[in-house]
């Protein structure tokens, strides 16, 4: 990755034209918090969870493992939008995610902590952390983790949406969290299909990406009320 | 205006602000109430608010209009415009004629066409800090005079130590957790307007106006209202919880 100079997560003397990278998102949780990796990874315009950086390959693992069993912490924190914190990886049964518990183990994790990445009420992914050693995190270090969570969901989800794509999009497209009609059709799909911010928002990607359209313009045919969610159910 | 009671309104002014800096201050609350205080205190027509984001890029957080002509027009101006001059080098800018400013043209074109003449963009920083823009539009030509760029700065300063509380500000300059959740505030209540506005078929200006009233008449957040909007547990239509709360 290029840029490692600048950091997400960092008041800077800004404006200026920059693409955050992976590497760039996942260092302040490093830097700034007593763990020893992070993985972050982020739900892709197809649905699946792609990872977006990962700061050693233990952490690379943690989530690799997740996404091949398809339990653990990450996929609670995705569900729920709320911390999940393990604690004592060792201690304990695990019967949420039995077999992924034991393949922590065998890979040196102690402790595991997954963090939901929100957008308003949208959750978009995911960071998980990981120590070697069990013991809890602080009250404090919760908050800053979360604080930093928050910071980087949207330049997480924009990273993502530019990895998916080999044109370079233009400015408006790639800051999708500038749009505010984003936001707003996304609230308007979770009243027309009767679910949730989360489920609305992917619904929108999802219809993006198979209609061939950028978001924004899925986004304004919704607000515009041009497009209905509730016509395009089979 | 006399200076009598320019000096009373500036003092009401601050009074207002620091009344909106309770312990669990909105802050998208406090930036309404500063930009509408100065578009009323400096005789200006519309102001605008934009606060950094993680990657450095300006997001609007609080205009006094909601209206998608004036939010294109901060959004440009948050591309190319004197907005973004002045979070750049953290220093007041001021255009007194918008039609003079060929550097910006879309920016330009834009303010232009709603009428808008002369822009002041007013730094939101603390120490080495800029954490945004306030930007005061007029209908008419030349710069905000001296005494009234110097009020507009000293409200932003208010509410920029309200938003980043001393103790928060750490030498590496880690932003906060307050600034963060603004900015998700900002995003949750575009959300609830979304909701509001299929609901119960109204506007985007209009969603928003019954999201302010509902928190201001209840003395509750514009979050905590928009987070019951869209988890579906506040009825704002009817006043009434709905008791069927669901996780969004």
């Amino acid at each position: 990755m290029v840029g490692k100079s600048a950091r997400a997560g960092v008041v800077r003397p800004a404006g200026q034209e920059r693409r955050p990278t992976g590497d760039d998102l996942c260092s302040p949780f490093v830097e700034f918090l007593p763990v020893t990796g992070v993985s972050i990874s982020v739900v892709g315009e197809t649905g699946r969870q792609s990872t977006i950086c990962a700061s050693d390959p233990v952490a690379a693992r943690v989530e690799e493992l997740q996404f091949d069993l398809g339990e653990g912490p990450h996929w609670t924190a995705m569900q729920t939008g709320q911390p999940t914190l393990v604690e004592d990886v060792s201690a304990g049964e695990h019967p949420e995610w039995p077999v992924f518990g034991e393949a922590l183990l065998e890979i040196g994790v102690g402790a595991l902590f997954a963090f939901p990445l929100p957008m308003g009420a949208v959750t978009i992914g995911v960071v998980d952390l990981y120590r070697t050693t069990p013991g809890p995190l602080s009250v404090g270090s919760v908050a800053t983790a979360r604080s930093l969570a928050g910071w980087v969901a949207g330049p997480a989800v924009r990273y993502a949406i530019q990895s998916a794509s080999a044109e370079i999009p233009s400015e408006m497209q790639m800051a999708p969290e500038l749009r505010r009609e984003v936001h707003q059709a996304t609230g308007m799909v979770l009243v027309q299909l009767e679910t949730n911010a989360t489920d609305a928002f992917f619904r929108l990607r999802a219809h993006a990406y198979s209609s061939g359209q950028t978001l924004q313009d899925v986004a304004h045919q919704v607000v515009t009320r041009r497009l209905d969610f509730r016509d395009l159910r089979e | 205006m006399s200076e009598v009671s320019r000096e009373t309104k500036l003092n009401a002014a601050f009074v207002k602000l620091a009344d909106t800096l309770t312990a669990d201050f909105d802050v998208v609350d406090l930036l309404h109430t500063l930009v509408q205080e100065c578009v009323d205190l400096l005789d200006t027509q519309a102001g605008g608010l934009m606060l950094s984001d993680a990657s450095g890029k300006l997001q609007l957080m609080a205009s006094t209009s909601e209206r998608a002509d004036f939010v294109e027009i901060m959004q440009l101006n948050a591309g190319a415009g004197p907005c973004v001059d002045c979070f750049t080098t953290g220093k007041p800018v001021s255009v007194a004629d918008i039609d003079d400013s060929d550097q910006w043209p879309e920016f330009r074109g834009a303010a232009l066409e709603q009428g808008f003449h002369s822009v002041h963009s007013t730094p939101m920083r603390l120490r080495g800090n800029v954490i945004g823009t306030m930007n005061l539009f007029s209908t008419s030509l030349g710069e905000l005079n001296r005494a009234d760029a110097d009020v507009a700065q000293a409200l932003a300063d208010v509410a920029t130590i309200g938003i980043l509380q001393e103790r928060v500000i750490r030498e590496s300059s880690i932003v906060t957790e307050q600034l963060q959740r603004a900015l998700d505030s900002r995003i949750l209540i575009e959300q609830a307007k979304g909701v509001l506005s299929q609901t119960a078929n109204l506007d985007m200006d209009e969603a928003f106006t019954v999201l302010r009233t509902y928190a201001r008449s209840n003395q509750l957040s514009l979050r905590s209202v928009a987070e019951g909007v869209i988890d579906r547990s506040l009825d704002v239509f009817s006043g009434q919880l709905t008791g069927r709360p669901r996780r969004a």
